[in-house]
């Protein structure tokens, strides 16, 4: 038998993500693993979100203007870039501000794989949260041949200190 | 039968049928499920619990998991896209998106858009259209607004005679 409180009490953290205490302006984050975007994904995305575009989901259409294959829907390729990057901006928790300025920079085919980095624009305390504080990042996203598809800035409300970091 | 990419899609909703100041409120809603949230956020590797732990967000001032916002933003835009995307040669991009309100599992979304710009495009055979969409829940809770740049077909060119 498990002893679970025993567990509970012998067990260290294992914590993931960063506070705004952990992060100064100018700081870049290269973030992990990146992601290869499958046809599977684009057809399932685009066809749950209602996004009715021929070119996300019908390959002879997307032939038919000038694509090889499918496109990529870039909501997928915002999310998937977004994501990617969660754990070492806003996995803290808070909410989600908003978006600024963001450019759909490259068409993205299936196969393609993205990669994601983020540069601390602005960090300040919350008016609302004292243990929080807002972040901004510039945010974004590279193909395997390391061409820039997305860029966009991030604010986000996130802990100001970890727990159990 | 042979199908030609004009007769797949409508013949309405071209380059030429927007002019700023229109307002559209889109025909269908969708209600998210945690099926959607969850599937999704993880799809794309958000790694925030608040999505996926409903232990730990039952102890948050929420009470419950809270939808990821870019999937409000991807739902609302959607639900927007048959109307304002199915012409679309290229999304060019995003702006002063903003969540108003948080979306829980349950929360159906209904979206509008208004036409801010009509501008050509530098190809002739299309033009770039700025809309501002907004997304409200069963309860007129203003949950997303977000302004986006798309570059769609012209009529002209591509549209059936």
């Amino acid at each position: 038998m498990i002893d679970v409180q025993a567990l509970k009490a012998k067990a260290s953290d294992w914590p993931k993500g960063n506070g705004l205490d952990d992060m100064t302006v100018g700081q870049l984050f290269e973030h992990h693993w990146g992601r290869t975007l499958s046809q599977e994904d684009n057809t399932r995305f685009s066809t749950m979100t209602l996004h009715f575009n021929p070119l996300y989901f019908n390959t002879e259409y997307a032939r038919a203007h000038d694509h090889e294959s499918v496109v990529i829907n870039p909501m997928l390729v915002f999310l998937t870039v977004f994501g990617l990057s969660v754990e070492a901006l806003s996995e803290s928790g808070g909410a989600f501000l908003g978006v600024e300025k963001l450019t759909f920079e490259g068409t993205v085919y299936p196969g393609d794989t993205l990669t994601a980095r983020s540069k601390v624009i602005s960090l300040r305390d919350s008016d609302s949260r004292p243990d929080g504080g807002i972040a901004t990042w510039h945010t974004e996203g590279f193909n395997q041949r390391g061409e820039r598809v997305i860029e966009f800035h991030r604010t986000n409300l996130i802990a100001k200190r970890l727990e159990g970091k | 039968m042979t199908t030609t990419p004009d007769t797949l899609t409508a013949n309405d909703n071209y380059f030429e049928a927007f002019e700023p100041g229109q307002v559209f409120r889109h025909a269908r809603g969708r209600t998210i499920t945690e099926m959607d949230n969850v599937l999704i956020t993880l799809q794309v590797m958000n790694t925030a619990q608040g999505h996926f732990n409903e232990h730990r967000m039952a102890s948050s001032p929420f009470g419950q998991r809270i939808n990821f916002g870019g999937i409000t933003a991807s739902f609302i835009i959607g639900l927007a896209s048959q109307d304002t995307a199915e012409q679309a040669l290229l999304e060019m991009g995003l702006d002063k998106i903003r969540f108003t309100n948080p979306v829980f599992h349950g929360d159906t979304l209904y979206a509008f858009s208004e036409v801010l710009a009509v501008d050509d495009a530098p190809r002739e055979d299309a033009g770039v259209i700025t809309f501002r969409h907004i997304g409200i829940n069963q309860d007129d809770k203003v949950v997303f607004t977000g302004e986006r740049r798309v570059m769609l077909k012209r009529r002209s060119h591509w549209g059936r005679a």
